[in-house]
């Protein structure tokens, strides 16, 4: 199986561009519901994707991680296209404004009160930070 | 009539003004590539969110079983009595008649539509807002508490401005796009209004472009645009644009990307049974937002690179109008020297003939 055809063609996009377009021979996504794998042949799968890291494996130009929060990701058996919300490479992370972001989250965590939406929204900023955050620390 | 050293001092001073709007015209042109590169490069991403969402609305499971219409809050035709405008405007002048054609096609829109309608404005744009806040009043909400979303004070008036976002534009994000897609959305869902719609410049090439007025809720079928007011360009307008493009190096027709957007086009919508991570509903939910998001970032966008492009040609016509300018005081100047010269001359020849 390991043949050097059995290679995935792989898209990072953004809403502002094209971030990524070339094959790798494995993909690690951050679906909402868990990570996984996917390798050439998957069944066909549309998810949802939460905040965490996008991982190529055997892309010509040597692995990559993309950090990306919030979008989707439709797998083919030949080829993935991932749609981000926003996706950075760990070196592009800042931080400084990551941790103030989680600041953030903890606070509207703190002043959600009852309202169900507001919780969602202060989990949605904290995992986004702490995304950030593991990926950003994690090179050093 | 004015003495030599006078018109000199002007000429002098119009091409100053020339050099001015020659280098303003060269970094629109600059700008009017960057625009056009984002606009392209931002095209695929909203082509398959498009995509995705219209192969999901194929799905039986999101469908209500008793109307056979799409069961989605954002789907729901209601009568339209309090409709949302977002204008989207330039942040500077100097753009030719790019900012009065977009507010005037929105006064056409406030002003002209079926009376009664109430109107809220998001403005995009620094013009769009300084002109519309001097015009109709702000709306004013109570403070939201924790169990209570804020509510609207009384209207002051039958169009107020719900809000601006000067600087959007500068500095392009998706992030805020998206932040602003939601407040819109969130509206609609609680039936605050009725419809929204969305006022811009669309822009395929410099050559083709026009201000239009594009319905963005209620969704009737994605990927579907609904127009409802256009106003296109004098062929005059275009021509000018046109010379304009060409002498600044600006390509009049847009790079062929049709193969690229088949490509795109087949995101999420390929024959086979997909396995649902999430429930088909969930999904659909989830993209909505931002699929209106990317509408809203597209048209801005466009509107960005219209607005370089306006600029680029009026810059152009300016630096042409001073080069005429410049040849005819030129002329006229050496006129008024050869007569002061040929005066004098008449003076010695006189003088001498008195003798």
């Amino acid at each position: 199986m390991a043949d050097s055809n059995n290679q995935l063609r792989v898209r990072l996009v953004t809403p502002e561009r094209v971030l990524f377009e070339s094959t790798a021979s494995a993909v690690e996504l951050p679906g909402r519901t868990g990570h996984m794998e996917v390798l050439y042949g998957h069944a066909p799968l549309l998810t949802e994707l939460g905040a965490g890291d996008v991982r190529l494996h055997g892309a010509p130009e040597g692995d990559a991680i993309y950090n990306v929060s919030w979008g989707f990701a439709e797998v083919l058996p030949e080829r993935v296209t991932i749609l981000a919300n926003d996706a950075l490479k760990p070196a592009e992370i800042d931080v400084k404004r990551a941790n103030e972001q989680l600041d953030r989250g903890h606070k509207l965590w703190n002043e959600a009160g009852d309202s169900e939406a507001a919780y969602d929204n202060a989990l949605e900023v904290i995992a986004e930070a702490e995304a950030k955050l593991a990926t950003a620390t994690e090179k050093h | 009539m004015a003495n030599v050293l006078d018109l000199r001092r002007r000429i002098r001073s119009v091409k100053n003004t020339r050099q001015i709007t020659k280098a303003m015209k060269m970094v629109s042109a600059a700008k009017l590539r960057r625009a056009q590169e984002r606009m392209v490069s931002a095209r695929p991403y909203a082509q398959m969110i498009a995509s995705v969402l219209d192969s999901l609305t194929r799905r039986i499971d999101i469908f209500d079983e008793e109307t056979g219409s799409l069961a989605h809050p954002l789907f729901a035709v209601r009568e339209e009595k309090r409709v949302l405008l977002v204008v989207i405007s330039g942040d500077k002048g100097f753009a030719g008649a790019f900012n009065s054609n977009i507010l005037k096609t929105a006064s056409n829109f406030l002003e002209g539509a079926e009376a009664g309608r109430e109107i809220d404005i998001e403005a995009v744009g620094r013009k769009a807002r300084d002109l519309l806040r001097r015009r109709y009043p702000v709306a004013e909400y109570s403070e939201a508490t924790e169990e209570k979303r804020s509510t609207r004070q009384s209207r002051k008036g039958r169009v107020e401005m719900t809000g601006d976002h000067p600087g959007m534009l500068l500095k392009l994000e998706s992030d805020r796009v998206l932040e602003l897609a939601k407040s819109i959305i969130d509206r609609y869902v609680h039936e605050e209004i009725d419809a929204a719609y969305i006022v811009f410049n669309e822009f395929k090439s410099v050559i083709q472009q026009r201000v239009i007025v594009e319905k963005i809720l209620p969704l009737i079928k994605i990927g579907d645009q609904q127009v409802t007011d256009s106003a296109e360009p004098t062929a005059e307008e275009r021509a000018r644009a046109g010379q304009a493009a060409a002498t600044s190096g600006v390509p009049l027709t847009e790079a062929d990307t049709h193969e690229a957007e088949e490509e795109d086009k087949k995101f999420g919508t390929a024959n086979v049974d997909y396995i649902y991570e999430q429930p088909p509903a969930e999904l659909f939910e989830a993209l909505l937002p931002r699929y209106i998001a990317a509408r809203l970032f597209h048209a801005m966008t466009e509107s960005v690179a219209a607005e370089h492009a306006a600029r680029m040609t009026a810059m152009d016509s300016a630096t042409n109008n001073a080069s005429d300018m410049i040849d005819s005081l030129t002329l006229h100047m050496n006129r008024v020297r050869q007569a002061a010269i040929t005066k004098e001359i008449i003076e010695i020849v006189s003088g001498a003939a008195a003798l």
